[in-house]
């Protein structure tokens, strides 16, 4: 066996490995295309939400774009919905019910995630506002995942320049049971440049994207970014919305996803009794 | 800088600002309602129990009229605070 056959099977060999090891990587998900800012829910409040995302013009297999499982994006609507409640008056605890309806019919559970989220001092106490996120996430394998169950953690920053808020929340996501739980950690990131022009009608621009494991990048084309244009605001009534129109700028995302999120607050009553103290920071 | 929520009502409904300073907004619920004291330009919501005090951390602001009003009732008349 010459040098260059053995070089080829090594090659061969290592490809596939690599397939067998690797895993379709969640870093955009298709079922919250939402940037989260600093605030949180006050103590006792608690938010109803329905996140919404139809793939326009995708790919037509399963594992390629917004679909990590076996059922392709290309014409399917994530559909989740979700029930905050503001534990504290700087931590939030939410739930979250993942439908999805793909192009050959039928709604069907996709998932499940139970998140916690806070916000660190007050406002304006450091240069930027800080926050956290962590999530724990349960899929239905294999269809919508290759990933049983995964632990994402997000620092939240947001700075605001008069009437623009700028929100970012760089994501670390790890795999605890399934394909690639023998993997490093996955990186991937949303952000969302907001002016509040009116409280009815705003415009905003959200990125989304991912860029594959922290140690090891998958190539540019296969990357996902997206780019969404939004509107947002405030219904009479207080029923909040965003929506906005998604366009992939890779090879490796869908081409035209369309969002539409609406939420509803009020108060419920809180189970802590002592509110937050102004010189607290994590409570 | 203070902000009393009594009888339905904002006192005062106009507050006056020097633009180009920080300054903290102490809002007083005076009444039996519970309040959401919001607003949307300068990025602001807090929920005030009724009888309670709550600070209100704002950054310099440009000239200009910022509004704030109560979330929980769209019939409480909206305030604004006017920085000059």
């Amino acid at each position: 066996m010459n040098t260059r056959r053995l070089a080829t099977l090594a090659a061969l060999a290592l490809a596939a490995g690599s397939t067998l090891s690797s895993r379709c990587l969640a870093l955009v998900d298709a079922w919250e295309f939402e940037v989260y800012p600093y605030n949180t829910l006050s103590r006792g409040m608690a938010e109803f939400e329905t996140d919404n995302s139809f793939v326009s013009s995708g790919h037509e297999l399963g594992g390629d774009g917004l679909s990590n499982g076996t059922v392709p994006s290309r014409r399917t609507w994530y559909n989740s919905y979700e029930v905050t409640y503001g534990l504290t008056d700087r931590i939030e605890a939410a739930l979250y019910l993942n439908m999805a309806e793909p192009a050959s019919g039928g709604l069907r559970w996709a998932g499940d995630n139970l998140r916690l989220r806070g916000r660190l001092f007050d406002e304006e106490t450091l240069p930027v506002n800080l926050g956290w996120y962590l999530e724990l996430e349960w899929h239905k394998t294999p269809q919508f995942d290759d990933a049983v169950r995964e632990l994402e953690f997000r620092p939240i920053i947001e700075k605001d320049f008069g009437r623009l808020a700028l929100m970012v929340n760089p994501k670390f996501e790890k795999v605890l049971a399934g394909a690639g739980h023998d993997q490093g950690v996955e990186f991937g990131y949303d952000a969302a440049v907001h002016y509040r022009w009116t409280r009815r009608l705003s415009p905003g621009l959200e990125f989304y994207g991912g860029t594959g494991l922290i140690d090891q990048a998958d190539p540019g084309t296969s990357q996902q970014h997206y780019i969404f244009p939004t509107v947002w605001g405030e219904f009479p009534g207080g029923l909040e919305y965003n929506f906005g129109v998604g366009y992939g700028l890779t090879r490796g995302s869908d081409r035209v996803v369309f969002k539409f999120n609406v939420e509803l607050e009020g108060f419920v009553g809180a189970i802590i009794k002592k509110a937050s103290s102004d010189r607290g920071w994590f409570f | 800088m203070e902000i009393h929520f009594a009888d339905g009502h904002f006192v005062p409904e106009k507050l006056s600002v020097q633009a180009g300073s920080p300054f903290v907004i102490k809002v007083v619920n005076l009444s039996s309602e519970r309040i959401e004291f919001e607003s949307f330009k300068l990025n602001r919501e807090k929920v005030v129990e009724p009888g309670k005090t709550i600070l209100v951390k704002v950054p310099a602001l440009r000239p200009g009229t910022y509004d704030f009003f109560d979330d929980f009732n769209e019939k409480v008349p909206e305030g604004s605070i006017v920085a000059q």
